[in-house]
């Protein structure tokens, strides 16, 4: 999935997930007493097609972090490198739009009279020439589970709950973003729906979309994340690959979360927690 | 973004403490009797008294040049109006301005008691928290349930409406960031474009208002609610001897500038 945006910029195609260096970064909110801290001194990396699951208690600054990351709040100190790039210059806001935000209930920004037309927004935002709109919109949808040649004229409010979730989630795809930002995809919803968007991102991971998902479902951040970011009031209580030692135990405790269950089950069946696995599919297969 | 309208500033001054309806009394009189003497004496003892309330708040001062910011322009352009048409002789011409010392004197009362005004309204509303501000309007017009006029549910109503304004602002500010993040410009174009760059923003803040409308009625309905039916209050407004006080306070002020 080259992007259009690089091809028109003449700039080599690069690798499809985009890697992302976040150095000290603090942000704080204004209020008419005090600023509020809402990220400390935050430091991570994430490689191009990785997987980071950002976990933490509500107030702890997950959706922050990512809207820091996507570049709609500026950093109070500390730099987000893009593809090891500085921020400053066209090339890095090049890069910043090719970061895709999934906000919390995001049916909530659907507007258009039609599904395509939603969904067309983003790109025609980008200044895209119509055929490219359109090629975008027919591929997101379909990535999104909702092929376009039944739910294109469809009218977004017509649609259910889970379908209107996916909406949202294409007309972010739609602009195909390098890197993936989800804020609490899963909640409110159903259990099939949830299974639905867990295919939908198992395929983006596969197609090597970077993502980066703030949840607060440690089962499927297990199954869907390599890496884990825990936040606690703005701080990093613990970054990097899933731990399964006491020392890595101790944070999880302190975020008010446990273990997976299929690791707890790993734990408890006397095998190796670092080979649990990662779905109940997997599971199965290696318990048969 | 902050909400600016009947904002309330937290304290504990004495007139914070004050009954929200001898407030409302003292504030409309003292409203209602600046505009009956056109004198710069009584306006100073109108001026001196909206002062003194100012301080005895222990509101910053700049809470209240925030309430006095957005009549700015309205100053100014009764400034200018009355620089226009006033009578007298001027003393220096331009173009069509013929600025008269009378013209001057007139455009600086007038400025000054809008200003007296606007400030006493401010002391109302920022030492009274919305909620007890309807609670009182609604207690001061219950002689008018006579006529049948639904009060309480006017009050409910207002209630309700200042209730759901921040609300709304942060809902406004989250469908705004969503489509920012969709790659949306609000800031950039003429003023048609610009209009229709809030389409994506307002359709969704009008499909969720709703919602929440219906959602709230629903929720009402389902601790039992019932418009008409007397309620009783969990905090009970109690005049005391501070609210005679303020009103006799009040009414003496009035009496002065009216003499002087």
């Amino acid at each position: 999935m080259p992007t259009a945006e690089s091809s028109a910029h003449g700039r080599a195609p690069s690798p499809l997930g985009m890697a992302v260096d976040c150095r000290a970064v603090s942000f704080s909110y204004e209020e008419a007493r005090s600023p509020i801290c809402a990220l400390r001194q935050v430091s991570f990396t994430l490689r191009p097609g990785g997987s980071l699951a950002l976990l933490g208690a509500s107030g702890s600054g997950k959706s922050t972090l990512l809207a820091v990351l996507r570049g709609l709040d500026e950093t109070e100190a500390g730099v987000v490198l893009l593809d090891g790039m500085e921020p400053g210059g066209a090339a890095y806001e090049a890069l910043r739009r090719q970061v895709g935000l999934v906000f919390q209930v995001p049916e909530l920004q659907l507007f258009a009279m039609t599904a395509r037309d939603d969904v067309a927004f983003g790109p025609r935002c980008l200044g895209w020439e119509e055929p490219a709109v359109g090629d975008a919109v027919e591929e997101a949808m379909t990535l999104a589970g909702l092929p376009p040649s039944e739910f294109a004229e469809r009218h977004p409010y017509a649609l259910s709950g889970g379908e209107q979730r996916r909406l949202a989630l294409a007309g972010v795809l739609a602009m195909r973003p390098r890197l993936l930002l989800l804020d609490e995809p899963f909640v409110s919803l159903d259990p099939v729906t949830r299974r639905e968007l867990v295919a939908i991102l198992i395929r983006l991971r596969q197609r090597g979309v970077t993502l980066m998902l703030a949840t607060h479902d440690i089962d499927l951040a297990w199954e869907l994340c390599d890496e884990l970011l825990l936040l606690e009031q703005g701080r990093v209580l613990a970054a990097g690959p899933w731990g399964f030692d006491a020392a890595s135990a101790r944070p999880l405790a302190g975020a008010r979360l446990k273990e997976p269950f299929l690791v707890q089950l790993w734990r408890r069946l006397g095998r190796d927690p670092a080979s649990a696995p990662r779905s109940a599919a997997e599971a199965a297969e290696a318990l048969a | 973004m902050k909400a600016t309208i009947a904002q309330y500033y937290p304290g504990d001054s004495p007139l914070h403490r004050l009954d929200p309806r001898a407030k409302f009394v003292a504030v409309s009189a003292i409203a209602i009797a600046l505009f009956v003497r056109d004198s710069f004496a009584s306006l100073a003892v109108f001026a001196a008294a909206v002062a003194v309330g100012c301080m005895i708040s222990g509101i910053p001062a700049r809470w209240f040049w925030r309430a006095l910011r957005p009549l700015l322009w309205l100053v100014a352009l009764t400034f200018l109006a009355q620089v226009v048409v006033a009578p007298g002789e001027p003393f220096f011409s331009v173009w069509f301005f013929d600025l008269s010392w009378r013209g001057l004197e007139l455009a600086g009362f007038l400025s000054v008691r809008l200003a007296v005004l606007v400030l006493a309204g401010a002391l109302l509303t920022l030492t009274t928290p919305p909620l007890a501000l309807t609670d009182g309007l609604a207690a001061l017009g219950r002689p008018l349930r006579r006529l049948r006029v639904p009060t309480d549910e006017l009050a409910l109503m207002v209630t309700i409406a200042l209730r759901f304004i921040p609300t709304l602002i942060m809902e406004l500010d989250t469908i705004m960031r969503a489509q920012r993040a969709r790659g949306a410009c609000f800031r950039s174009g003429g003023p048609v474009r610009r209009a229709k760059a809030l389409v994506p923003v307002l359709i969704p803040l009008f499909v969720s208002s709703f919602r929440r409308a219906d959602e709230l009625a629903l929720a009402m309905e389902a601790r039992c609610y019932t418009p008409g039916v007397a309620r009783t209050r969990l905090h009970p407004l109690h005049l005391g001897w501070a609210d005679g006080a303020l009103v006799a306070a009040a009414g003496a002020v009035i009496a002065v500038a009216l003499l002087v």
